[in-house]
């Protein structure tokens, strides 16, 4: 009985999860920002499109390079920019959210090694339902208006 | 007779131009401050890994300068590279009369060589300089920048400064005479350089 009670647990479990946050969300245009010389953290930016009908929130991220990883936003004091740590990024219903330099970003801190233009970084977002979603950000050289060369790749 | 006329004149077209130079904003991203409402700015003198770095080299140039430092994971890079690519915007001619300065308000992290370094990634041309924290506080202080260390536990060596991001301007005379807001895009930050730039 307690056996036939695991299991079912483990199946609402997978089911939970196959059918969770994760795949109601799509990731468009992530990028991460090629860190100056000397400069220990970078940024990572991307757009999350939640296509679900539930409110969802990206509760964490995570990656290789760097030592730690935080979600971070900007607030913009009559002119004096405050870098603070946000607990989650709330995407809404058939919503979105924008991640871009200045505003909502994934913090890469403590880099391991210098990275390079061209480098991919897999970032895991860990989502309020316990699912997660790996993205594949390219390293680009920062660009203005945020465009890692507005390339659409479908 | 005719040259009361003339002087009349005279003085009717210099109102004219004064009042438009006084009234006529066009819409530029640069904050629309009244003279007076700058802060004093003026001199300076701060250290680069070339060696000393004064305000008054710069005579003859218009100055961008722009207070972080290089441990700044985000705000810092989006300014200078939005000034970068809005200097490459500008003919030749305009660029050589542009100088861009990094003065670091953050010196325990930044030596001159590392700020070296970090400028130059963004421009070539960029010089990063700071000074002891006294000095460069008192600079700070004299161009209305307002910085300050933050204790975050996971930040490289465990601490971010939130900091005035906006680009200033000093003229050719080495007065303070604008501000570019932060993120202000390459064409705007172009379009403002050149409108503090005087014909020759």
């Amino acid at each position: 009985m307690k056996k036939i009670s695991l299991l079912a647990a483990g199946l609402l479990f997978s089911a939970g999860v196959l059918a969770g946050a994760a795949d109601q969300v799509s990731v468009q245009e992530p990028y991460v920002r090629l860190a100056p010389p000397n400069a220990p953290a970078t940024g990572a930016f991307m757009v999350i499109k939640n296509n679900g009908d539930k409110d969802i929130k990206v509760l964490k991220a995570d990656n290789p390079v760097s030592r730690v990883t935080e979600l971070h936003n900007h607030i913009n004091d009559g002119g004096v920019m405050r870098m603070r740590p946000v607990q989650a990024i709330e995407i809404k219903a058939k919503g979105e959210a924008v991640l871009k330099p200045g505003s909502l970003h994934v913090m890469l801190i403590d880099l391991k090694a210098p990275m390079k233009e061209g480098d991919v970084v897999p970032i895991t977002l860990g989502f309020d339902d316990g699912s997660s979603k790996q993205v594949d950000a390219k390293v680009v050289r920062p660009m203005p208006a945020n465009m890692p060369a507005m390339e659409h790749k479908h | 007779m005719s040259e009361r006329l003339l002087a009349a004149i005279a003085a009717l077209l210099a109102a004219l131009v004064l009042g438009l130079a006084i009234f006529w904003q066009p819409e530029l991203p640069e904050r629309p401050l009244p003279r007076a409402g700058l802060p004093p700015g003026g001199d300076f003198t701060v250290q680069a890994a070339r060696g000393p770095v004064s305000l008054s080299d710069f005579r003859g140039k218009l100055l961008l300068l722009y207070f972080g430092y290089t441990y700044c994971p985000d705000i810092c890079p989006t300014s200078l590279m939005m000034t970068s690519e809005g200097l490459k915007q500008l003919t030749p001619e305009e660029r050589a009369r542009v100088a861009t300065l990094f003065v670091s308000v953050d010196p325990p992290r930044d030596t001159p060589a590392r700020l070296k370094e970090y400028a130059e990634f963004f421009d070539p041309q960029m010089i990063g300089a700071t000074d002891t924290p006294e000095r460069i506080a008192e600079i700070a202080k004299r161009y209305g920048v307002f910085y300050a260390a933050q204790k975050v536990d996971t930040a490289g060596a465990g601490y971010v400064v939130d900091h005035s991001a906006d680009t200033l301007i000093v003229d050719e005379t080495g007065r303070l005479v604008g501000k570019i807001a932060h993120a202000t895009p390459p064409d705007q930050v172009a379009a403002a350089v050149r409108k503090y730039l005087k014909p020759q």
